[in-house]
């Protein structure tokens, strides 16, 4: 969180600072400035005036153009976790203040301004092909930073943190002090050239104490390219295996997030939370505790988002309060089917993943694929995954033979560590968990992951 | 068990001497089995301590004077650490010899194959020991080291002690297996460990300094390696210490997450920063960018553990290559690489885990032969890091506005690394504190980097 007190001083000869940076000397400055007291005022500067480049021109046609601003979610009310949860300022039929992403490639201007104060959780899920020498494409993403409606004291850059990104320059690292970050109502556009397949995630880096648990957290994982060659019997891979072992049918990201009740409701009431009390009150899966994580998906194809005339998300069909948390993690599949999990945890706990009677292979891990430096095969099978901050697990299993009698199965996957599969409520099972729902046949091919094919 | 009060008396060294002449002279009477040491008034004639490098592993060596069989006399003492917000703790720790206190401890470094003599001389109120997990075969005072029992029954130390207000014990063990491991009280532990009483035991191999293990594949840059040491602290369980009062377990709950005993941005200063007399140890990676013929070789990063939970500590722009844990490499029975790739390292408490580690950049991005493919915005445009050179390029400093400071000495990069439980970079209220450090590459030589 910033204050405004610590850095009016910086900003202020910051922007004499530009006169230099631009080439433009101080006497054309002070004309178009309007004088000394633009100088000294910080609130009178318009930066875009002065700079060579708009802030719209940093680049043409990103991949992927990103806003990072605040919002508001759903959690279930029940138990209520008073003065915390539901908090008293949250819009009917939401609960709990965010800070989060929200995809806003494609949208006008107007659009785009319109979604400030409408942030998701978690963040857009995205995916890229592995960087290929032999026909080199550079993966594009623009962010900016809409400002936070509810916390117009704070002015808070943003930055896109590719977590787990290799031998990556600062300056496409996203981290703050190392580099810059994307001030309120400015660009910056981060180029990702991804040589290592696997899942990764992604997060603000500013402040990321407060930014990545208010929600600015999210998926992304880099597709093999090995990818769209049969081997094996399969056409779509998690890594460059060579032999087909981390081939799959269907696939499935499982994003762990959590919301400690009384930071979120802080940062609405302009307090501070001492973070060494945190508490995990809700363990999220892809951005919701369950039943809600069965529940449809919203738009989440990244590159083909569907929204309505103001820019806007679309709810999930009967899920009004979900707006703003459109991945599902429902697992539907078809018995055999080979079914990839890609766990990424930005959660500050540890979690369990447990997949009932249904045994997991361990084939990839951080972005790497489980193979020593020689080549030995070091993946291997287990129902609970142990996932700590900061971790990734890739995990394929086979879908069993339908049972019936009803039209599918059902295998529940959830976080052994009970404490996160609750909502604090008596009895209720809920938190980290979802449904694994395995049918004879019919599930449809994926138009896109998380897809439930049905 | 001997008494040792006698000894120290007037014979105080300053740090940087090391008391190695009363190493020597305690070496003498230990393997003569004398129960008492004779008093020792004069400490002339110590050879000059070669000054500890600015960043990196801090080697503590052992004394003697006889090829492999290192002495280390370890004190038990207290003190005070400064902390990010401000606040100060109060330690039990071991220092290096006599000397003053010091927070962790020592960096013992030993050769595989080593006799090892460690000598605790105890200055607490309360029996204290040193346990050596990951050793086998230790003896305290020639005997083999056991847990200890009270009249009734019940343990109360997990190994040999010294007894408080002056006590000493000797152990001795062969390092048998090279690796990084933890040395840390075994008497009281939940109090004493957490005080402060643990510090870092390097075992180098047979194939040499510059290998972690006896593996080919484990060489490392010996002028890039690094210590990572996780801990934590409630400050009401030292308060209560300190006040010499009895402290409830149940009540326990860290509000301070520390990297080799200092919180982010000590972290960063140099070894034996004199603004931080008592925590001697750095945490600053600087390396030079990897380069298959000029800079070919990794660094080495020893992470350890002593806190409670498991710590998720996530270099950034790397993934570490664990090659050992707890002091045996990551093979299988036919040699085979077990070794893993981790952007988190995931460490458990009392675990060390061994990485080794590089940087460059990938895209090889230059000024003028291969720039950035996006517009750079103006810096109006930016907000800029206290770390930032003003440019994306590695060796290239632009000006900044003034008003804006920045540390930056020569276009070198600063990739962050950090615990990412987020909560614990945090400082009882000092945010983006605690267990945060750096990985400083600097420009390929000749550079202006000081």
């Amino acid at each position: 969180m910033s204050h405004p007190a610590r850095r009016p001083a910086g900003d202020a000869s910051r922007h004499q600072g530009l006169i230099t940076r631009a080439s433009i000397d101080r006497r054309r400055f002070l004309q178009l400035a309007g004088g000394a007291a633009a100088v000294t005022g910080a609130t009178t500067w318009v930066g875009s005036w002065l700079t060579p480049e708009f802030a719209q021109a940093a680049v043409a046609n990103p991949d992927l153009y990103l806003a990072g601003t605040d919002g508001w979610m759903y959690l279930p009310p029940t138990p209520a976790l008073p003065p915390f949860h539901p908090d008293n300022l949250a819009p009917s039929p939401f609960t709990t203040y965010i800070f989060g992403f929200r995809n806003v490639t494609g949208l006008t201007e107007t659009q785009k301004d319109n979604q400030k104060n409408k942030a998701q959780h978690s963040a857009p899920q995205f995916w890229v092909n592995q960087f290929d020498p032999e026909n080199p494409v550079d993966f594009k993403v623009q962010v900016t930073n809409l400002g936070l409606a509810l916390r117009p004291d704070l002015f808070d850059a943003h930055t896109l943190h590719w977590h787990g990104f290799r031998n990556v320059i600062p300056f496409f690292d996203g981290e703050p002090t190392g580099s810059v970050a994307v001030p309120t109502g400015r660009n910056f556009t981060y180029v990702y050239r991804p040589r290592d397949p696997g899942t990764y995630m992604y997060h603000c880096h500013v402040e990321d104490v407060e930014h990545v648990h208010m929600g600015m957290t999210g998926l992304v994982f880099v597709r093999p390219l090995q990818d769209g060659q049969s081997i094996g019997g399969h056409t779509k891979f998690m890594y460059n295996d060579g032999d087909g072992s981390t081939g799959f049918d269907r696939e499935f990201s499982m994003f762990l997030s959590e919301v400690w009740t009384e930071s979120h409701w802080a940062d609405a009431h302009i307090q501070l939370p001492e973070w060494s009390d945190y508490r995990a009150d809700f363990s999220l899966l892809n951005g919701r505790v369950y039943p809600d994580t069965i529940a449809p998906n919203g738009s989440i194809d990244p590159f083909n988002p569907v929204r309505d005339t103001d820019g806007d998300l679309i709810a999930p069909p009967g899920h009004p309060e979900l707006k703003y948390q459109p991945h599902s993690s429902l697992v539907n599949c078809n018995a055999g089917d080979q079914v990839a999990l890609r766990f990424a945890n930005l959660g500050f706990r540890e979690q369990a993943m447990t997949t009932a009677g249904i045994r997991m292979r361990v084939v990839g891990r951080d972005a790497t694929p489980m193979r020593g430096r020689d080549g030995t095969d070091t993946s291997y099978e287990t129902e609970t995954l142990n996932i700590g901050p900061g971790e990734s697990y890739d995990a394929i299993f086979t879908a069993p033979a339908h049972q019936g009698p009803g039209a599918f199965d059902t295998y529940m996957l959830y976080n052994r560590n009970y404490t996160r599969s609750n909502n604090l409520a008596p009895g209720g099972f809920g938190g980290q968990a979802t449904e694994i729902r395995v049918y004879a046949g019919g599930v449809a091919e994926q138009a896109y992951p998380n897809d439930w094919g049905v | 068990m001997t008494t040792f009060s006698n000894v120290i008396g007037g014979t105080l060294h300053g740090r940087t001497a090391r008391g190695r002449a009363l190493f020597v002279a305690a070496l003498a009477l230990v393997s003569a089995g004398a129960a008492t040491l004779a008093p020792i008034t004069s400490a002339t004639a110590r050879p000059p301590v070669p000054p500890s490098p600015r960043v990196g592993i801090a080697c503590t060596e052992g004394s003697g004077g006889v090829a492999g069989e290192p002495i280390f006399n370890l004190t038990t003492k207290t003190g005070y650490i400064s902390l990010p917000d401000g606040n100060t703790a109060f330690m039990w720790g071991y220092s290096s010899g006599f000397d003053d206190f010091q927070h962790p401890g020592p960096v013992l470094c030993v050769n595989e194959g080593d006799t090892v003599t460690v000598i605790l001389h105890n200055t607490l109120p309360d029996a204290s020991s040193v346990a050596f997990p990951g050793q086998e075969g230790v003896t305290a005072d020639g005997n083999p080291a056991q847990p200890q029992f009270n009249g009734g029954g019940t343990m109360t130390s997990l190994t040999d002690t010294a007894a408080a207000d002056g006590g000493t014990v000797t152990y001795s063990f062969v390092a048998s297996d090279p690796g990084t491991y933890l040395y840390e009280s075994g008497t009281n532990p939940e109090k004493q460990v957490r005080m402060g009483l643990f510090g870092a035991l390097i075992v180098r191999p047979a194939m040499g300094a510059d290998f972690a293990y006896n593996r080919a594949d484990s060489r490392f840059d010996p002028a890039e390696e690094f210590m990572v040491l996780l801990s934590e602290i409630d400050p009401y369980q030292h308060q209560r210490v300190e006040q010499g009062n009895s402290f409830n377990m149940n009540n326990y709950h860290p509000r301070y997450w520390l990297i080799n005993g200092r919180g982010f941005p000590d972290s960063i200063a140099d070894n034996d920063a004199s603004w931080l007399p008592t925590q001697p140890y750095g945490a600053l990676a600087q390396i030079g960018e990897y380069d298959a013929t000029g800079h070919p070789l990794p660094g080495m990063a020893r992470y350890l553990n002593v806190g409670t939970e498991d710590y998720p500590f996530h270099p950034h722009g790397n993934n570490g290559l664990v090659i050992g844990r707890d002091g045996r490499p990551l093979e299988g029975p036919a040699g085979e690489d077990l070794s893993f790739e981790k952007f988190a390292i995931n460490i458990g408490p009392g675990q060390t885990w061994d990485v080794i580690f590089k940087w460059y950049d990938a895209e090889g991005y230059d000024p003028v032969t291969n720039p950035v493919p996006v517009t750079v915005p103006s810096m109006a445009n930016e907000e800029i890091g206290v770390f930032y050179s003003g440019s994306p390029y590695l060796g290239t400093r632009e000006t900044l506005p003034p008003g804006i400071q920045t540390t930056n000495q020569c276009g070198e990069y600063y990739i962050i690394s950090h615990n990412h439980a987020l909560f614990q970079i945090t400082s009882w209220g000092a945010n983006m504190t605690g267990p945060i450090t750096y990985m400083r590459i600097d420009p390929p030589a000749p550079n202006d980097c000081g």
